[in-house]
């Protein structure tokens, strides 16, 4: 193991719970109501099934191969050479899926709060203080988590209690007018951000109460996908068919509030979610990526690589749209198969082929 | 060697912190914009807009003590300015606007959007997008159509509040009328109704004598829009009604003759909620409106005891039928002549007939003037008010 540093299974969790959601809760809601319409808050319940399955897949992988990443065990399983060749494949992913997260930071930041600002510097001093995190190896990133999520969380809550007097729940009625299939197309985009539990097992090698692994896993995501039905309900609520037209819905809900003339204009609670939850987000993935590669290259620490990677990083996140219109258009069509492929089908196929192998074995040792 | 490490980590560190110094992009001084408390959208030619901004005077807010003792007294004019400029669409005009004021134009506290008749007779949705399209403007600030030029309702110096844009705001939320924010009125433009009704507002005539800009605009009715294009407008009386419908009704009074005497009672509305029913029976679409008023009298200009049960019962039936009569010119006008849903039936039926809404969908237009109304109201006058019997009317007048 490269990472000696260790957390808890509640860690793991508050890891999670931004590292899904941070990103999610500003673009999907939007993306959703373009095809859920006003079922959207069924969405996020069918695509975490998905999140479901890829816990349940990679505390499995995680059993039978307790102090590995997916880097290391998929060598395991299918070889040597396509093992490194799919371990290559797996760190290109997530240095692509990480710099379209720090993307839409920085998109969302210079697109409603800093529009002067290059966008190269809001995102390079982001991945810098990640950089520091990741760093610090497992044990500090988190610690950080631990530290925003109640944050992140308090002010979520805030919001939506202060949304309240504005909202108008006859909006989605009726309920499934179109049938199932609004909805379930809806939920294809979520299922991309739910895909991304495939991260715990990075995590799961260094845990200490690993047996508790699963049912914490599981509970972040049912918290994922019901802080989602929450946000959805709300901004379906507030704006009803409004919603898919704007870009950031949740941002727009939180300058509505105004209560008693003076309570108002507090995007800035977003910008605080925003910012606090794509840390542990980045920070996150950013992790992955670097445990990864020296996991890959068979290098005794982590710790080197961790500035040249978080340059890559913001290259990549420069290359990888034009504009905010590509990125969305690329999230909201090409992303969800692109993310479920990677993330939970080829995890899927490989804990298939570890059960068969292992049951073949079994039965040549009888 | 470890000095020599020590000393590279220390010049890095203090080549590297200058570049953190280099300045904020993004940083804005408060005495460096022009905060827009409203901005009204003309018609000049006919390509030209003209946008008027209301630019708010940051020095002489929270003066006014001092501007009393200097004796300023009644009006406290020259809080606001008001600055416009020409151009194709809203930001053309904007950057125009720039050109005339020193400081960077902020909409962030843009509370008050009002758009004038003509021009939204040809239609505001272009102007629409910029509103909901810029990051600094905020979705709940109101909009007003207005009679007469958007600008001039802009110049008004209000002798009680400190800009006409507050007037307009406190007008709004008071909800005696209209109440209509920017995320409503593009919801209700792109919803099932694609109707919309805005709160008109004209000028109020100044006293004479006194300086004519010394006035207020106020909510005089409502204008009706089709699409994105002025259809309409309805006077006071009628947008009452249309209250009812749209269950916006937060504060009335109610002035009517009883059948038993001569002179006034007068109801305060103290409690009111409104619900659409949609039926659909053999085809023929009809709506309920279910609504449940409570009252108070606060006037008995009559010499009926109206702490006589017996008359309160003939009250409530005649203050329910004063509300059927208020809510049904407004359906003449407004359902019948205008044909523009702003009650939003549309949605009604689409919630309570998913499968039937869809057909008709695309024929709304022609069905919607044929769905009847009905009505399903129950009014209660809970107190007499602090007094009994009509005052002023010696005991043998008064009627039990």
């Amino acid at each position: 193991m490269i990472d000696k540093g260790k957390i808890s299974a509640i860690q793991m969790a508050y890891i999670m719970y931004p590292t899904i959601l941070a990103t999610a809760i500003l673009l999907v809601p939007a993306i959703t109501a373009k095809t859920a319409g006003r079922d959207l808050w069924l969405s996020p319940v069918w695509a975490s099934i998905t999140g479901f399955i890829t816990v349940f897949i990679a505390t499995r992988l995680n059993n039978y191969y307790p102090d590995m990443s997916l880097i290391e065990f998929s060598e395991h399983i299918v070889g040597r050479w396509i093992g490194k060749l799919l371990g290559f494949f797996y760190l290109l992913f997530f240095l692509h899926i990480t710099a379209i997260i720090i993307r839409e930071y920085g998109e969302f930041i210079v697109g409603s709060f800093l529009r002067n600002t290059p966008i190269s510097v809001v995102m390079a001093t982001m991945v810098l203080v990640c950089a520091f995190n990741v760093r610090g190896g497992v044990e500090v990133v988190g610690r950080t988590a631990q530290m925003f999520v109640p944050i992140v969380l308090f002010l979520f809550i805030c919001i939506v209690i202060l949304l309240i007097p504005d909202l108008h729940p006859k909006n989605m009625l009726p309920i499934l007018e179109h049938g199932l299939k609004p909805s379930l197309m809806g939920s294809l985009v979520p299922t991309g951000w739910f895909s991304e539990f495939i991260l715990i097992t990075f995590l799961l090698p260094c845990m200490t109460d690993r047996n508790k692994g699963t049912k914490w896993g599981m509970i972040a995501v049912a918290t994922v996908m019901l802080t989602i039905v929450i946000t959805n309900l709300a901004s379906y609520f507030l704006f009803g068919a409004l919603t898919s037209t704007l870009v950031y819905p949740v941002m727009v809900a939180a300058r509505y509030i105004s209560i008693a003339d003076f309570f108002e204009h507090l995007e800035a609670f977003v910008m605080a979610i925003w910012v606090g939850g794509t840390f542990v987000k980045i920070s996150m993935f950013y992790y992955a990526i670097v445990a990864g590669t020296a996991q890959w290259l068979k290098l005794s620490d982590f710790r080197p690589l961790t500035l040249p990677i978080g340059f890559i990083l913001v290259m990549i996140s420069i290359w990888t749209a034009p504009n905010l219109q590509e990125l969305v258009h690329f999230l909201s069509s090409v992303s969800p198969f692109y993310f479920l492929s990677f993330q939970t089908v080829i995890p899927a196929l490989l804990l298939l082929l570890i059960m068969v192998k292992s049951r073949s074995r079994q039965s040549r040792g009888t | 060697m470890r000095t020599v490490c020590f000393l590279s980590k220390l010049v890095c560190i203090l080549i590297g912190l200058p570049c953190l110094l280099t300045g904020c992009w993004d940083r804005v001084e408060v005495n460096d914009l022009a905060l827009i408390t409203a901005a009204g959208i003309d018609k000049k030619t006919s390509k030209k807009i003209e946008l008027s901004v209301q630019v708010f005077v940051p020095r002489s807010s929270g003066g006014n003590v001092q501007q009393g003792l200097n004796g300023g007294g009644g009006s406290s004019g020259g809080l606001t300015f008001v600055r416009s400029a020409e151009g194709l669409t809203i930001v053309d005009a904007m950057t125009k606007l720039q050109e005339k004021l020193p400081r960077r134009v902020f909409w962030g506290h843009t509370e008050v959007f009002i758009i004038s008749r003509t021009l939204a007779e040809e239609g505001i949705r272009n102007h629409l997008d910029f509103m909901i399209r810029h990051p600094q403007v905020r979705i709940g600030a109101y909009v007003f159509i207005s009679d007469n030029d958007a600008k001039r309702a802009l110049e008004l110096m209000p002798p009680l509040e400190r800009s006409s844009s507050e007037v307009l705001r406190e007008l709004a939320k008071s909800k005696a009328m209209l109440k209509v924010t920017l995320k409503d009125l593009s919801a209700s433009i792109i919803g099932d109704s694609e109707s919309a009704a805005l709160p008109w507002i004209t000028e109020l005539p100044a006293d004479d004598g006194k300086n004519k800009n010394n006035t207020v605009p106020y909510i005089t009715g409502s204008a009706i829009f089709k699409k994105d294009k002025m259809v309409g407008h309805i006077d006071d009386t009628l947008t009452r009604g249309a209250l009812w419908l749209r269950d916006e009704v937060e504060s009335a009074v109610v002035t009517h003759t009883p059948k038993e005497a001569n002179g006034f009672v007068s109801m305060k509305l103290i409690k009111a909620r409104s619900e659409l029913i949609p039926h659909i029976d053999n085809g023929k679409w009809s709506i309920t409106l279910r609504g449940v008023t409570e009252d108070d009298i606060i006037q008995n200009a009559t010499n009926l005891d109206l702490m006589n049960p017996k008359h309160l019962g003939s009250l409530e039936l005649q203050l329910k039928q004063n509300i059927e009569g208020r809510v049904s010119a407004c359906l003449e006008q407004v359902q019948k002549k205008m044909n523009a849903d702003i009650f939003d039936f549309a949605g009604a039926f689409h919630r309570k007939y998913p499968k039937e809404w869809q057909q008709v969908k695309d024929r709304w237009d022609e069905m919607y003037p044929e769905v009847e109304v009905n009505f399903d109201l129950k009014a209660y006058v809970r107190r007499p008010g602090i007094s009994t019997g009509p005052a002023g009317v010696s005991e043998d007048e008064v009627r039990d």
